[in-house]
């Protein structure tokens, strides 16, 4: 037998996730794979962890997603699930929520006094999309939030539509009210004056003597005063006179203080005369002009999109159903029960029924033989003389290969007979259960336990494996068989440790290219327990 | 290719992992609305193309999905619409079935999956938004792994790697668990759409392929999630299941809304290589046979079972 490369469970660590035999490549592949990983955890990983380490700008999307209040009253699960839709990995979301409470509370302090501050505020930090329905939303409700920049200019258009619309009003009532009432009046004090005009035509005559006398008394009047005015003149040029008069004597007095002033200057020192100057301070008062408005903008550019995500199929598809079946929901829909249901007990009589032993050995995957481990190939080469031994193992007894037909289902296309050849299930070879086989072919093909991995940390793997109370076998087909007699906790450690010494030994068996006494010694006590059941 | 006709609609079909011809189908009465539901356990015929019945189990609720057990040839597990699963032993009588009962979902199951390396554990998925870890021994569950925000509907155990397995749900993504972690070890946010089915690539274990209500297949490599490595689009509507060939490493077969199964090879430029429109309703069930290379067998709300060799037409006597 040839030495093989099949790889022994307990080797290394690394290989523990390649329990299964591989090519060389492929162990190399993931043993590179395990390395990258290997920094990252400590328990070795397999290749169906995620290694990427945390993306930055994906942890602080999610924050701001997290930290939006319409999101913040949503449940867990639903945030979580729509990160995981996102594509992030789950550390990135358990770093996302770990970090959410602190942003929010450290940058907006003074905020929390104010509603409208906070909300705009919010409106500032988080995302976009949440926004692009609140401003929609609060716009056509009208102006009743006044809080936000944003509502300005809805605010000024809606005022002068307001006010146009009002100055129409205004020019229409003027022109259907007011114009009429004016030519009304008009036309009223018109013909008031026609009527004025025809009473004082009859009064004339007497108009006209009063209007004498009246002269006359003016002309009295005006000759009174015309004499008055005179006299006032008069009086007035008398007193300019002496105004003037006055004038000369007070330049005359004026002249002499001066003169007596000089002399007195010139005889005492000189006298100082102090002014004051006023100057006047302006103001000037530098004005800042700081009234800046600066506008925030409301959307902040940021990947995660936040539309409400309906879970309808695409849009072209919802595929025709049958009628019936529309018309079973309907009756569903109405509250009609279909009328061929039928009352079935499907309880089990016994539910502690034993289940009866199986007649036949697992068969091995063709994945596996394929990929299996060299010493198998031997088993593939002999097997392409067993190839039609396939129907032996069926539990009916009916035409058995060698004979002239092979069952219809077995038929296959010419092109891809030649290539099934080596692909062929490997056969499992019969055990002494079986009654009337053929004699076995000469090279015993005898059924290799598929080799479950090895437990590289019984505690832990049986830790996990304790849901409740009892924990988990890890089973291969011979400790199944014994499962009755697990259930004690207490064995299970020593099972585990019997478990995994049977597997290295088998594997360790199979290395040194063995048929050998240890495959018979493992199928032996599985023929004994069969027995025992 | 025979047919076969179910009493009930069709949602789920499986080919058992130990008889080539034997397969298991679950039904819902009035498209899985309202009524009764029933497992199917059929079989092939060798020599006629004719499919026979073996047995059936009838359930109060209807069957979203069926799977056989990986380490007991005649056991299956169904998935019922009351939040409970029943257990068949098709080996013991009638009367005897169903040997267990196992309820604790809050809502309907919609998704089983068998561990096909370690053949003793399986998965439910379920509308109330948790997956669930059982053992055929047990009554309760082992573990139950809750974050998915919405249904999950449908859970797919690595090949390879026996803790390691993925779900499917209507929150947009795909988680991959590995049942010694506590939680999800990976989101992928695949599609904008509910995420109706995922499988693993057989010979890839690093691959994973998701159909999605946006009428697209995404297949994904785990160690570079970010971009998909390939996008199927030919279907008309929701694709509903989508399932990776055992035998072939770039197959897988898909089933959707638009009443066809299509068959891709993701890594060829044109992708789609086959199309089978057999059923007259939404297909909603499909599977290949591990046993069989190229047998595949698909199911609808047209009441129909097809099984049918690749490259044949499936309505072919």
């Amino acid at each position: 037998m040839t030495m093989t490369q099949s790889p022994s469970p307990p080797n290394s660590n690394d290989d523990k996730p390649q329990a299964v035999s591989e090519v060389a490549q492929e162990a190399n592949q993931a043993q590179q794979d395990v390395g990258a990983e290997a920094a990252k955890q400590s328990v070795p990983a397999s290749v169906f962890v995620n290694s990427e380490p945390i993306r930055e700008d994906q942890v602080s999307n999610a924050v701001k997603f997290l930290s939006h209040p319409k999101v913040r009253g949503s449940p867990v699960i639903y945030r979580r699930s729509f990160l995981e839709r996102k594509g992030l990995t789950k550390e990135e979301i358990d770093e996302a929520f770990r970090r959410v409470p602190d942003p929010t509370s450290s940058s907006k302090p003074a905020s929390l006094n104010q509603d409208g501050q906070a909300k705009s505020s919010s409106n500032v930090q988080t995302q976009a999309p949440i926004q692009t329905p609140q401003p929609v939303a609060v716009a056509p409700t009208g102006i009743a939030s006044l809080e936000g920049r944003q509502f300005h200019w809805y605010h000024a258009v809606s005022a002068v539509g307001l006010l146009a619309a009002s100055g129409c009003g205004t020019a229409l009532l003027i022109k259907k009210v007011i114009i009429p009432k004016l030519k009304l009046w008009v036309r009223k004090v018109v013909l008031e004056e026609e009527n004025d005009y025809a009473k004082k035509i009859d009064a004339k005559p007497s108009l006209a003597e009063e209007a004498a006398a009246a002269a006359k008394a003016a002309a009295a009047a005006a000759s009174d005063v015309a004499k008055a005015s005179q006299e006032m003149l008069n009086s007035k040029n008398e007193e300019r006179r002496r105004f003037e008069e006055f004038m000369s004597l007070m330049d005359a007095q004026v002249q002499e203080m001066k003169s007596m002033s000089n002399s007195i200057r010139k005889l005492g020192g000189q006298a100082s005369s102090s002014g004051r100057v006023f100057s006047d301070h302006d103001d000037h008062r530098v004005s800042a002009s700081s009234t800046k408005q600066s506008y925030a903008n409301g959307k902040v550019d940021v990947n995660v999109q936040l539309e409400g995500r309906s879970s309808t199929p695409p849009a072209s598809a919802e595929p025709p159903h049958p009628k019936s079946y529309m018309e079973i929901m309907e009756m569903i829909q109405r509250g009609e029960k279909p009328s061929n249901i039928r009352e079935v007990n499907d309880m089990p009589p016994n539910p502690n029924q034993p289940l009866s032993n199986p007649l036949i050995a697992p068969r091995t995957k063709p994945w596996d033989a394929q990929n299996g481990s060299d010493h198998q190939v031997l088993q593939s080469q002999t097997s392409a003389e067993g190839l039609n031994q396939n129907g032996q193992d069926d539990g009916l007894n009916y035409l058995l290969d060698d004979e002239s037909s092979t069952p219809w289902w077995q038929r296959k296309n010419v092109r891809i007979t030649e290539i099934e050849n080596e692909d062929e299930v490997k056969d499992t070879g019969p055990y002494g259960v079986r009654t009337n086989e053929q004699p076995p072919p000469p090279i015993q093909r005898t059924w290799v336990p598929p080799r479950p991995p090895p437990v590289a940390m019984p505690e832990a793997a049986e830790a996990i494996r304790r849901p409740k109370s009892t924990p988990k076998e890890t089973a291969t087909q011979e400790q199944s068989a014994d499962g009755q007699s697990a259930a004690h906790p207490s064995e299970v450690t020593d099972e585990l440790q019997r478990i995994t010494k049977m597997s290295e030994s088998v594997g360790a068996l199979e290395m040194n290219g063995g048929f050998s006494t240890g495959n018979s010694a493992v199928i032996q006590e599985q023929e004994n327990s069969y027995g025992e059941n | 290719m025979p047919v076969f006709k179910t009493p009930f609609n069709g949602y789920s079909v499986r080919f058992s992992p130990f008889y080539e011809s034997r397969l298991a189908v679950a039904t819902a009465q009035n498209f899985g609305i309202l009524g009764n539901g029933r497992v199917h356990v059929i079989d092939l015929s060798p020599s006629s193309p004719v499919i026979n019945e073996l047995i059936a189990f009838d359930t109060a609720d209807g069957v979203y999905d069926v799977a056989w057990s990986e380490s007991h040839d005649s056991v299956l597990v169904a998935a019922v619409a009351d939040g409970s699963m029943k257990v068949y032993d098709t080996a013991l009588p009638p009367q005897a079935n169903p040997v267990r009962s196992l309820k604790e979902h809050a809502r309907e199951v919609h998704g089983l999956d068998y561990n096909p390396t370690r053949r003793d554990s399986f998965l439910s998925a379920s509308w109330d938004d948790s997956v669930k870890l059982w053992t055929l021994d047990r009554p309760a569950s082992l573990r139950t792994f809750r974050e998915h925000a919405y249904c999950v509907y449908s859970v797919a155990w690595n090949p390879k790697h026996a803790d390691v397995f993925a779900s499917a749900s209507g929150d947009c993504t795909v988680r991959i668990w590995d049942v010694r972690e506590p939680g999800s070890t990976m989101i992928i946010p695949g599609h904008e759409h509910e995420i109706l089915s995922c499988d693993w690539n057989k010979y890839d274990e690093c691959l994973i392929a998701t159909a999605s209500v946006d009428k697209s297949i995404k297949i994904w490599d785990v160690r570079n999630y970010r971009v998909p490595v390939s996008a199927l689009n030919g279907h008309g509507y929701a694709v509903r299941k989508i399932k990776f060939s055992p035998h072939r490493r770039n197959l897988l077969v898909s089933c959707s809304y638009d009443m066809t199964v299509c068959l891709w090879d993701f890594m060829v430029e044109d992708a789609l290589v086959g199309r089978y429109d057999h059923h007259t309703e939404f297909a909603v069930g499909v599977d290949l046979s591990v046993l069989v290379d190229g047998l595949m067998a698909s199911t609808g709300w047209d009441e129909l079972v097809y099984v049918w060799q690749q490259g044949m037409d499936p309505r072919t006597a």
